[in-house]
């Protein structure tokens, strides 16, 4: 049992904490400044110097669509490169480490909740990413799909115009103005609720969890939060030196 | 009354070495009076003006006779000046609505003949002068207080890009109003609810009001082919912002609620209310369970976290 486990796991490597950076500073300077669009009606009170601090409308308004087109591109960036790993197979599908959602996250979540309220004596094994984290994940992942179609929608109204065909005109600038921002805003509650609270809030990770900086997570952290991962990393090398 | 007395006194002895017509003659003393005084047909009129606003008004150069031209049962000799056809045969067409002074209201005309003329071809005045109805605007409800105008860039007039929304809305938001002419009553709401709408009231200047699309005094209806927002013109209106715009970009804006007779944005709509709904619902709970987990596993029961 001699065998040396490192103290710290490689989690996500460079280039997807580079994208990670990338989509939260976009991501908070499109909140900061699509909010006060969103709710003009307080624009004497507070979202006054709200906007004044943005550079007021117009300023807010270049910042919002260059801060939009980064993050489309960020996220095709991501398409990319993701495409790209499994294409070349430096990225491989393995149920215990992929993203996808896969019917054992129902299972666990189901395991999860009755482990809160005390039904379950037991948390589920969780693989590279729980459920909440998938959730993390494919919630932008739709949401900029979404929004970021609707916005180049509402950023290039004229041009849009010329692709849409005739027989939606009468819904679908009605839709497209509801989807980005009532979307818009169930991706700004649900981060500042879940995401802040499992990365920052959460009793193991205040302030926050380093991970998004280093990239890194301690093994003794993966041992109890991603056990079928750890496994799957670890176990296998112990077989070996056996 | 300190001042009452000082304007009397200061002007005085100019009245007796140049007594004429002007309105610092008629201000020597309607500056200073105040209160209301009832006129031949009924209605009250203001009897004070105030010199400071009057002067730095548009008009404020203005002699008071240029448009009260003549006025009867009052203490003032009446001026004898010439009342033109022009006028008193606009005053009789407004005479129905404008109760006070018909003559001097219809006097605008004197040197604003071609924004009268739109007016009176549009459904605003056609409303007044052909209809003889008493609804719908004449100059004042749109500019205030013909003696205190300002500048259409001044933040004090009625018609300002910043007032003119809720100068229209003056109307255009009320419900027996709409009900007896049938517009939409949601037209105002619906505004603010767009992009103009909104960039608007966070203080955007090239976000267009309702006179930028609609016109001002030749306002048509919208499905008249003479509107500016009629199916006709409405690319070349939009256009004046939007380079390029097109039959289909210009759907983008009808001020009308969306109803189920429009069902996708409609229940779109409600299906992301409630997929927000859930969502946060889930996220909520979710958050405040594990919450009460930790504090469970880490002050109570402090062991090794179970695993299976």
């Amino acid at each position: 049992m001699t065998n040396e486990s490192p103290l710290e796991y490689q989690r996500f490597n460079l280039t997807l904490r580079i994208q990670h950076v990338i989509l939260m500073v976009t991501f908070l300077l499109l909140a900061f400044t699509g909010w006060s669009l969103k709710y003009p009606e307080t624009a004497l009170e507070h979202a006054g110097w709200w906007i004044r601090m943005w550079g007021g409308p117009k300023t807010a308004g270049q910042i919002h669509r260059i801060a939009g087109v980064t993050m489309v591109l960020d996220f095709l960036w991501h398409c990319i490169y993701i495409a790209y790993a499994l294409l070349t197979g430096k990225m491989k599908f393995h149920p215990s480490t992929t993203i996808v959602p896969l019917p054992k996250d129902i299972m666990d979540a189901v395991q999860n909740i009755n482990y809160f309220i005390g039904l379950g004596k037991t948390k589920p094994k969780f693989g590279k990413f729980n459920y909440i984290q998938k959730f993390d994940y494919w919630a932008p992942f739709w949401g900029m799909a979404i929004i970021g179609l609707s916005g180049l929608v509402l950023a290039f109204p004229t041009k849009a115009a010329v692709l849409f065909p005739q027989w939606s005109v009468n819904w679908i600038w009605e839709l497209l103005f509801v989807l980005h921002s009532d979307e818009a805003l169930l991706a700004i509650t649900y981060v500042f609720i879940m995401h802040f609270y499992s990365e920052h809030l959460k009793w193991k990770n205040f302030p926050m969890s380093m991970t998004w900086i280093t990239g890194k997570i301690p093994v003794e952290e993966m041992k109890h939060e991603h056990p079928i991962e750890y496994e799957l990393e670890f176990g296998k090398n112990k077989g070996e030196d056996k | 009354m300190k001042g009452f007395f000082a304007t009397v006194f200061l002007w005085f002895p100019l009245l007796f070495f140049a007594y004429s017509v002007n309105a610092e003659t008629c201000l020597v003393c309607h500056s200073a009076m105040t209160g209301k005084v009832r006129t031949e047909k009924g209605p009250f009129i203001e009897l004070n003006i105030d010199e400071t606003r009057f002067s730095k008004s548009v008009h404020g150069g203005m002699d008071c006779t240029m448009c009260h031209k003549t006025y009867t049962n009052n203490p003032h000799g009446s001026p004898a000046g010439e009342v033109s056809k022009n006028i008193s045969g606009l005053a009789n067409l407004i005479s129905h609505k404008v109760k006070t002074d018909p003559l001097a209201y219809a006097s605008c005309v004197e040197c604003h003949e071609d924004i009268y003329k739109s007016l009176s071809e549009s459904i605003h005045g056609k409303n007044i002068m052909e209809k003889k109805e008493k609804d719908g605007p004449l100059c004042l409800d749109c500019h205030g207080s013909p003696h205190y105008i300002m500048p259409v860039s001044s933040e004090e007039s009625l018609v300002n890009k910043w007032k003119v929304v809720s100068t229209c809305g003056g109307c255009h938001e009320k419900k027996d109003l709409a009900e007896k002419y049938k517009f939409g009553l949601h037209i105002i709401e619906k505004y603010n609810e767009s992009f103009h709408g909104k960039k608007h009231k966070l203080g955007h200047s090239g976000a267009p009001t309702c006179v930028d699309c609609h016109g001002a005094h030749a306002i048509k209806k919208w499905d008249d082919p003479a509107s500016p927002v009629s199916w006709e013109k409405r690319t070349e209106t939009c256009g004046k912002c939007h380079k390029g715009a097109n039959k289909k970009f210009v759907a983008a804006i009808t001020h009308k609620p969306v109803g189920k007779d429009n069902p996708i944005p409609f229940y779109g709509e409600k299906g992301l209310i409630i997929l927000t709904a859930a969502t946060l619902i889930f996220v909520i709970m979710h958050v405040a369970l594990e919450i009460y987990a930790d504090i469970r596993d880490n002050v109570f029961r402090k062991k090794e976290e179970p695993h299976d």
